[in-house]
């Protein structure tokens, strides 16, 4: 399988594709820069493998980073209690209108973010959703997915891989971050 | 009002002269009906385009591009990615909505084309005189086009005027679409609105003609229960399966049968709308599923004869056939299939070059003669196919997914990610447990198979797999009834509009569905046992039967068919789904005794502020559902889609927190007051389903809810937000207008929220977004 392909094979992109990062250590830099990131965190996060903790994962990001996180479903429980305040829920397709407006404040009232970083939505919706985003809000923003599958529609994607690939891919993201 | 005077003479001969075929059309009659025209008859774009635009103001589009290019004309392609245009000078926005307006045109063509063949089939058969009787229980026949065109069909003639309203509208809108025209997203949006009104015309036609004059159950609670499921087809018996939604070729199937005394002897059986109108036409006719069904049964090798009409079928289901060695039977001029014409043949001569494998199918226009060739090809056919195996052997199955070399172009191919991969490993091992559980969630469109790089027939495997589950495919569900009773909305009409009904959920549609169609099982049983009215029709009317509680009993069985609180109401096909906006149009005229004729803008606005009603097409698939869903936009009623429905390429969103959306006209005074954001989207894509049944309740609080009726929403919306999210929702304060408005089992916990969020009380005003509807000016 191609690394830097759809992975959904009919999902073709337009001229405008996804920077391919192979390289977690360069794709930590690059998150270090985001002065307001925000994580938006769809149902299939847990799904993706039964052995990675993916709430644990995200909510250590997101410390690392001062990250605001958004989940859009029920998901929302497992992130409770957890011992990080910036956690929201909002539907997926509300995230999008907002995220879009350059003008909405974001969750704390502070502004729009100036990345948002996607895991664990379906392929498709996520594709329909960053091709959203890449079209109407490429001026105030840059994305980022996180899935183990190449997003052409994001700003900057992983490569199609195998989960335990994934799995070593994000540890090390963390761990240089 | 008046309308064209048509006469037709068959045949007339007489000393002097004999007339054959002769029509005449004469200037125009004069409407006599004692309810005053109102402001649109049959409107154009733009006399219902400040409407649109006022809902366009408040629910905004919000684009998802499905693909970055422009390959519409010789310009292109044209690149549109971000701020360019193309040469044609569209942008990605108008370019967008200019896609959804073309599937829109397709959608409502498709109905159109629909009820034009019925309408003609059956002043064929009945006369233009026939009347369009309902039964005594609906005196408004025809809701939406007394709405619409401003006039009251009384016969079958009737409504070919109205069609060629419908025809003629649909091809201005689909101009719009040609290089060079339309250049305005907004614009391009109200057009969708107008062709989505088109829509529910030509399916109200459709559907009011056929249930007039076909002997279907005219608006009966008590429709009978059919048996569906493929494990009921009783394979014994020379099998005739009808694919598609147009009823005219299985009336010619029904009629032979019975006609010839077969009843009995043959089983004649339906897949997707098709099969919803055999059983309203025959008590004997059997569902085999939705559409999602078609490669399911037929890879079985049970039908003997195959006969398709129009919509939704899959295209390749004659190469299918031949696999099985059935006969293929084409009836519409829409859907040739490359078949020769065979319509001024004998019968018996087409029959005997079909067994004999002379022809590769026939295509027959004549709906009785393709009863009779259907009929007698199966009865030759079965003897001969009974030893015909269609599905693999489990020692086969092996076989092949020993074949498989792990490079997951199945997976990539699966629109629902399926892990596909995973089940062939091990089924390699003897282990079927992994393709059988793929059965539930595979929507049988057999893009792994042609991805195959191995050949492996992977759908064949999955149902080889899963013939135990298929077998026990029994359930029963309500036939479709048709529309709803005028004394049913007189007795709902005040409890839904005052709100102490919750809400109408209508779940439509395809069955697209992401996770399997376990999941509309449960939303439509959640709001059941809440008590909400729940309609459904076409595909998801089907699903919903598909599923049995702990006692064998489906929800059919299990709710009864009124259009009441509680209630499941199988209003029928997709063309049905007429009878649902048309519900919605008679509870402003009945109830609130508002004019229907020719009045869409009012009754459209008193719907929006009034009707908490919310459509949910949850394996929204189509063109035709683009459509449906854009007929109920316009008349203010909001629709959620399932996951894939996001490739409709833009929802239509509001935003809560922009306080200036929210204002409406107080009619009482002409002040114009905050309403909050009742309802808040009029077009979403939900994720999950928890989503989709908390977005649901939400969406079904109204501008004019009484203080009691918005307790009871807003203790639908945060008990359902609990139950899923396990939080209280954080735009409740949002909702309550005066404290008398927050549930009482629930009030200290939502008036701590309201003190926290710096709470006011609001006014309740007789809301409207219509200037003209003021009654008295500040």
């Amino acid at each position: 399988m191609i690394r830097g392909e759809s992975w959904q094979k009919a999902e073709i992109p337009g001229p405008i594709k996804a920077f391919l990062f192979e390289d977690p250590k360069k794709l930590a830099v690059l998150i270090k820069r985001a002065k307001r990131p925000l994580f938006i965190v769809g149902y299939k996060a847990t799904k993706i493998s039964e052995e990675f903790n993916v709430i644990k994962y995200i909510i250590e990001l997101a410390r690392k980073i001062e990250a605001h996180i958004v989940v859009t479903g029920s998901l929302i429980r497992e992130f409770e209690n957890k011992g990080y305040s910036h956690i929201y829920l909002m539907p997926a397709m509300e995230v999008m209108d907002r995220l879009k407006d350059p003008n909405w404040p974001g969750f704390d009232g502070r502004g729009n973010y100036d990345l948002a970083i996607f895991i664990g939505f379906p392929y498709y919706y996520e594709w329909l959703m960053l091709n959203g985003l890449k079209h109407f809000a490429y001026r105030h923003l840059r994305t980022i997915s996180l899935d183990p599958y190449y997003q052409p529609n994001a700003t900057f994607s992983l490569p199609n891989m195998k989960i335990k690939e994934w799995v070593k891919f994000l540890d090390s993201l963390k761990n240089n971050v | 009002m008046a309308r064209k005077l048509r006469i037709k003479i068959s045949e007339l001969e007489s000393g002097i002269a004999r007339i054959k075929g002769l029509e005449v059309s004469i200037g125009k009659i004069i409407e006599e009906w004692e309810e005053p025209e109102g402001p649109t008859p049959f409107p154009s774009l733009a006399d219902l385009r400040e409407w649109d635009l006022k809902l366009l103001n408040r629910y905004k589009p919000m684009y998802l591009p499905f693909c970055d290019l422009c390959c519409l004309c010789t310009f292109g392609k044209c690149d549109l990615s971000r701020d360019k245009r193309g040469a044609c000078g569209l942008d990605m926005a108008a370019q967008q909505s200019r896609i959804v307006l073309l599937a829109c045109c397709i959608g409502a063509a498709t109905h159109t084309g629909h009820a034009r063949e019925l309408v003609e089939f059956l002043i064929e058969r009945c006369g233009r005189e026939a009347p369009l009787d309902l039964g005594m229980d609906v005196r408004i026949e025809a809701p939406i086009t007394r709405l619409v065109c401003g006039i009251k069909p009384k016969t079958l003639g009737d409504l070919e005027d109205v069609l060629d309203y419908v025809e003629s509208q649909i091809v201005q809108m689909l101009a719009a679409t040609h290089t060079g025209q339309e250049g305005n997203n907004i614009d391009f949006e109200s057009k969708v609105f107008h062709v989505g009104m088109l829509d529910h015309v030509a399916m109200e036609v459709a559907d009011i003609a056929q249930t007039a004059l076909l002997g279907f159950p005219k608006a009966d609670p008590e429709a009978p229960l059919a048996e569906l499921g493929l494990g009921n087809i009783d394979i014994s018996k020379p099998v005739i399966l009808c694919i598609g939604h147009n009823i005219a070729p299985g009336t010619g199937i029904v009629d032979y049968i019975e006609k010839n005394g077969l009843s009995g002897l043959i089983e004649v059986c339906g897949l997707c709308c098709t099969a919803h109108e055999l059983t309203r036409y025959s008590r004997g006719a059997k569902i085999v599923g939705p559409i999602s069904w078609q490669l399911r049964f037929i890879r079985t090798g049970v039908p003997d004869v195959i006969v398709i009409d129009e919509q939704c079928i899959k295209t390749d289901v004659p190469l299918e056939a031949r696999r099985i060695r059935a006969v293929v039977i084409t009836t519409s001029d829409k859907n040739c299939q490359g078949f020769p014409d065979k319509t001024k043949e004998e019968p018996d001569k087409i029959v005997e070059e079909l067994v004999n494998g002379k022809i590769p199918g026939a295509f027959i226009r004549d709906p009785e003669k393709v009863g009779e060739v259907a009929v007698k090809a199966a009865l030759k056919l079965a003897p001969l196919r009974t030893k015909f195996k269609a599905l693999p052997s489990m020692e086969d199955v092996v076989e092949y997914a020993r074949k498989c070399r792990k490079c997951r172009e199945c997976e990539r191919a699966c629109p629902n990610n399926l892990p596909i991969s995973e089940a062939l490993t091990y089924a390699a091992k003897g282990d079927f447990s992994k393709l059988a559980e793929l059965y539930d969630y595979c929507i049988a469109c057999t893009r792994c198979e042609k991805a195959c790089p191995a050949g492996i027939p992977i759908f064949s495997l999955i149902a080889k797999a899963s013939e135990r589950k298929m077998k026990e495919e029994k359930f029963r569900i309500r036939v479709g009834r048709g529309p709803i009773q005028d004394t049913e909305i007189r007795e709902v009409g005040r409890p839904i509009v005052l709100g102490e009904i919750p809400g109408v959920i209508a779940f439509v549609g395809c069955a697209n569905y992401a996770e399997g169609g376990r999941e509309l099982v449960e939303m439509c049983e959640e709001f059941l046992k809440r008590r909400y009215i729940v309609v459904v029709s076409g595909c998801a009317a089907m699903t919903i039967g598909m599923y049995k509680n702990e006692e064998g009993k489906t929800l059919y069985e299990l709710y009864p068919g009124e259009f009441d609180a509680g209630c499941l109401v199988n209003v029928g096909s997709c063309v049905a789904n007429a009878h649902i906006s048309g519900a919605a149009i008679k509870i402003a005229s009945i109830f609130a005794k508002r004019r229907l004729r020719a009045n869409y803008k009012e009754i459209a606005d008193y719907i929006l502020n009034r009707v908490g009603a919310v459509g949910i097409a949850w394996g929204a698939m189509s063109q035709k559902a683009a459509s449906i869903a854009a007929g109920f936009w316009r008349l203010g009623i909001p629709v959620i889609v399932g996951p894939h429905g996001s490739k409709y390429r833009r929802m239509l969103l509001g935003r809560r927190e922009r306080e200036e959306d929210w204002y409406v006209y107080d009619a009482r005074t002409g002040k114009k007051v905050y309403v909050g954001p009742v309802p808040e989207h009029l077009f979403y894509a939900a994720e999950t389903k928890e989503e989709a049944m908390v977005m649901a309740a939400k969406l079904c609080m109204r501008a004019n809810d009484t203080t009691k009726g918005r307790a009871i929403k807003l203790t639908h919306y945060i008990d359902l937000h609990k139950k899923f999210f396990g939080r209280m929702p954080e735009d409740i304060h949002l909702f309550v207008r005066r404290e008398a408005d927050v549930p009482i089992t629930m009030k200290d916990e939502i008036l701590r929220v309201l003190k926290e969020k710096k709470w006011k009380e609001m006014e309740i005003p007789d809301p409207t977004l219509l200037e003209e509807m003021v009654r008295r000016r500040l």
